[in-house]
């Protein structure tokens, strides 16, 4: 228990991260704020568009799949589904990259 | 004729080589950086691949490399006065002819008075 050689998981098993199991509520305010912001893109480059009569497939593809941040449920905005997980649901941020990608949909029923 | 200008605001490191890809091709290498492309359906689909990582804004025009600096720039909260020619006004200062008469007037007491005339002199402008 004591003395130089005593194992506990960051010294016996070197590399050790903890990732928290949720969100903090500020990480959840900024993860808000971070889809308001692509909802913006979209929005601005569909009115651009538009304006000048033009459609584009992926734009018009995203309008009709994804849900803006006021339709989601907190749900998915703060957690995502996993097929290993105890109830299929793990916070949003184990995704790797989290803040620089979508993750907005998940498959029904779960 | 209207322009995306798109700021990146999001990094790149670490994301995969096609969106590193999209963002050099739109111009953009360094996080802040703002370009101006015209709108379009071909740009906006590049748009579209980078949407998490970029901030986008519909201008009438595109703005100059210096025109983009200077809305950066904060106030630098000072300025350089410069020395300005007076203004000739013979109710305040006076005139030219008037300045010269009294020098001609100094140089010619001086002359003549060697001794103590000097202390007491006295030359109205």
């Amino acid at each position: 228990m004591f003395g130089p050689f005593r194992i506990t998981s960051s010294l016996g098993g070197g590399l050790l991260w903890k990732i928290p199991w949720r969100l903090s509520p500020t990480q959840k305010l900024r993860q808000r704020r971070r889809l308001r912001a692509v909802d913006k893109v979209v929005e601005t480059l569909s009115n651009a568009l538009a304006k000048k009569g033009e459609t584009l497939k992926s734009l018009e593809r995203w309008k009709a799949e994804m849900p803006t941040e006021a339709e989601m449920l907190s749900k998915d905005k703060y957690t995502m589904f996993d097929r290993k997980e105890k109830r299929y649901r793990k916070g949003i941020h184990k995704l790797p990259k989290w803040t620089r990608v979508s993750q907005r949909v998940n498959p029904p029923g779960y | 004729m209207s322009y995306f200008r798109i700021t990146l605001h999001r990094s790149a490191i670490g994301m995969p080589k096609r969106t590193r890809g999209v963002l050099a091709a739109l111009g953009l290498h360094r996080r802040s950086q703002v370009v101006f492309h015209p709108v379009s359906a071909q740009c906006a689909g590049m748009i579209m691949k980078v949407k998490e990582l970029v901030r986008v804004d519909e201008v009438e025009r595109p703005l100059t490399k210096a025109e983009v600096k200077a809305e950066r720039t904060p106030d630098p909260g000072f300025y350089v006065e410069r020395a300005v020619p007076r203004m000739a006004d013979p109710t305040i200062s006076p005139s030219s002819s008037a300045i010269s008469a009294a020098v001609k007037e100094l140089g010619r007491v001086r002359s003549q008075g060697q001794g103590g005339q000097e202390e007491g002199l006295e030359v109205r402008l």
